[in-house]
């Protein structure tokens, strides 16, 4: 690839993933700017485009059909489509709402019945158009992401971790949460985001979803038996960021 | 090999000169464990550590190393090695040290490895506190620790510092040592030898019958299974482990997509995809793919497969995996004494 045209679009989210792009600072920002050409980017121009994309970073989950055209378009236009964010590649934080009956009216109060708030359950990206690589975080890693966009312009394969976020803690010699009397999530967590929770001080919440193939049924034993958590927190805890993966995608 | 004494009170502007003069790195406190860190002060050296998180080999095999820089066409090897003291790692570390210095030595020998070893001094000292999880007492004991310069053990009066080697006497300049008394080296043997006993977790066979037992129940699917039902496949038993010294090795790109760099970072084959392979064309396979299969591995690489290369078991007793394992399913002493006693 050359010097590839890159477009943001955005879906059901808080666009805080797009932020963190910004986040990178002006200097590295400007910098990333001489190697790739933004061509749609809501968070920092107002221009859009309807042409031929080398790749595309979609955030944000599924959660409308009248959506699924746009998806579809975009899949059309792009060489290369990135699910961006924790939203856009699990359902993310969103697919909490898929369990729940009366969120509307808990968070939105006597305006629940609004005609746009209504949608249906949050869904991955994926599960309308291929996706071909994922971004994954709420937010997601910039630095990640900038690594995903060094490789396909240098025509390699991407590399995104699928070991626990324990190998990240434990190269950084962190205190386990486990050995202050605290809970943590992990042992089931997909690495990619340095460990910087733990290292903080606070417990993993799975923000970047889990890896391929968690251990769930030992997860719920060790927040019981070692983190002291209630059957029932145990059960609901991993919830946060991943209720598509553990309790059971929509259909 | 010659024994030198320093009295207590000596001790502390002992430690205080050789940071002066040396970078030297040593076990500090972090929350409520220990890492080994460069030392700046005298009083933040804690020679009472029970065990550290991390092993000293990220003193010389880092978490995450640069390999090589490179920009456009032009590309050069980063070794960094600065000469250092590496100050109070317990005879077990030591051991340890010996072997990898031996496997990072054969065949295509880690020049990143070795030259870090070459620059540092490193000075072994005496187990002042057991760990709750620590069965070097049972393990390895014909295994002699032989991988520092010099030796230093806390007796009621002082310190006994016992050079081996040249880089390790060349210290003995920064303190006001004398020859010691063949009472205090008495005391100090018998020091290092008391503490032997008092591990809280043994291995009660000796290392040949593990390796023996081992490969007899290779094959028992079920048992490995059932020993892993529990297992993350989080790698913290690896990571954590003085002996294990896997990497895997990825490129970087700076921001200006021409630089960047070739670097290796800690892996581990409990991971799920550790054993998956290319098999060109786009099609992978996993060699290791059930857990069970993972766990297996390297309970055969701690007990079996390296002992005659190495001359004894490739762990050493330090318990951190035990430690580390939040499902609880890794230690050796647990694992080994069960597997000995399982029905062929
Ligand atoms: S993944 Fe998190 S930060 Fe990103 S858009 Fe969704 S909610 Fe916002
Ligand atoms: S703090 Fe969390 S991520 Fe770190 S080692 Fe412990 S369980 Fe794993
Ligand atoms: S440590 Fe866990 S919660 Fe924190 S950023 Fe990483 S995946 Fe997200
Ligand atoms: S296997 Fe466990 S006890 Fe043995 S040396 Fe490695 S970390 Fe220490
Ligand atoms: S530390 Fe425990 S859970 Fe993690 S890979 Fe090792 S045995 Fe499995």
């Amino acid at each position: 690839m050359g010097k590839p045209t890159v477009a943001f679009f955005d879906f059901a989210c808080c666009e805080g993933c797009q932020i963190e792009m910004t986040n990178l600072g002006d200097e590295a920002f400007l910098e990333l700017l001489n190697h790739i050409d933004i061509v749609e980017f809501r968070e920092a121009m107002s221009e859009t485009t309807k042409e031929p994309i080398d790749i595309a970073l979609i955030e944000g989950s599924f959660t409308r059909e009248a959506d699924r055209a746009r998806l579809e378009d975009i899949r059309r236009r792009a060489k290369v489509v990135i699910a961006y964010g924790q939203c856009a590649t699990t359902g993310g934080i969103n697919a909490l709402k898929n369990h729940q009956k009366d969120y509307k009216e808990f968070v939105y109060g006597h305006a629940a019945g609004m005609p746009h708030l209504a949608s249906d359950s949050a869904r991955p990206i994926s599960s309308v158009i291929k996706v071909d690589y994922n971004a994954f975080g709420c937010p997601v890693s910039k630095y990640e992401v900038l690594q995903i966009i060094s490789h396909l312009v240098h025509g390699k394969e991407p590399v995104i971790p699928d070991y626990p976020v324990c190998m990240e803690c434990k190269r950084r010699e962190t205190v386990c949460r486990y050995h202050e009397g605290d809970h943590c999530l992990g042992q089931v967590a997909r690495a990619g985001c340095g460990a910087p929770c733990p290292a903080s001080g606070i417990p993993c919440e799975a923000c970047r979803g889990f890896v391929s193939d968690p251990n769930l049924a030992s997860l719920k034993k060790v927040l019981r038996e070692e983190g002291g958590l209630s059957e029932r927190r145990a059960e609901t805890k991993a919830l946060m960021f991943t209720a598509n993966e553990t309790a059971g995608r929509p259909a | 090999m010659n024994a030198y004494f320093i009295s207590a009170h000596d001790f502390k502007p002992f430690i205080t000169r050789l940071i002066e003069a040396r970078r030297v790195i040593g076990p500090v406190a972090k929350r409520n464990r220990f890492t080994f860190e460069r030392v700046t002060r005298a009083e933040d050296l804690r020679l009472d550590y029970d065990v550290t998180i991390l092993p000293p080999k990220k003193i010389f095999f880092p978490p995450v190393q640069d390999l090589v820089h490179f920009e456009g066409e032009r590309y050069a090897g980063c070794i960094e090695a600065e000469p250092q003291v590496l100050l109070g790692v317990h005879f077990y570390d030591v051991k340890a040290i010996d072997m990898t210095d031996q496997l990072f030595r054969e065949k295509f020998a880690d020049p990143n490895y070795l030259a870090a070893r070459e620059a540092t001094t490193v000075v072994a000292s005496n187990v002042q506190r057991v760990s709750d999880a620590a069965f070097w007492g049972s393990i390895g004991a014909d295994v002699a620790p032989k991988g520092h310069d010099a030796f230093l053990t806390m007796i009621e009066t002082g310190y006994v510092f016992e050079t081996r080697t040249p880089k390790g006497a060349a210290l003995l300049e920064f303190g006001r040592f004398r020859i010691a008394e063949k009472s205090e080296v008495a005391a100090a043997d018998r020091v290092n030898a008391e503490i032997l006993e008092k591990c809280p977790e043994r291995i009660d066979h000796p290392a040949e019958a593990v390796a023996k037992r081992l490969w007899e129940v290779f094959g028992d699917e079920a048992l490995w299974e059932k020993l892993a039902e529990d297992c993350f496949s989080c790698g913290s038993c690896n990571v954590i482990c003085p002996t294990c010294y896997c990497f895997d090795v990825q490129d970087r790109w700076n921001l200006d997509q021409k630089s960047g760099a070739r670097a290796r970072s800690w892996d581990a084959c409990l991971t799920q995809d550790f054993a998956q392979v290319s098999l060109g064309a786009g099609a992978t396979e996993n060699f290791r793919e059930s857990r069970g299969e993972r766990f297996r591995h390297r309970f055969m690489r701690k007990g079996a497969y390296l002992n005659k290369k190495l001359g004894g078991p490739a762990c050493v007793g330090c318990g951190r995996c035990s430690q580390a394992c939040t499902a609880d399913i890794a230690s050796p002493p647990k694992v080994i004494n069960k597997i000995m006693g399982a029905a062929r």
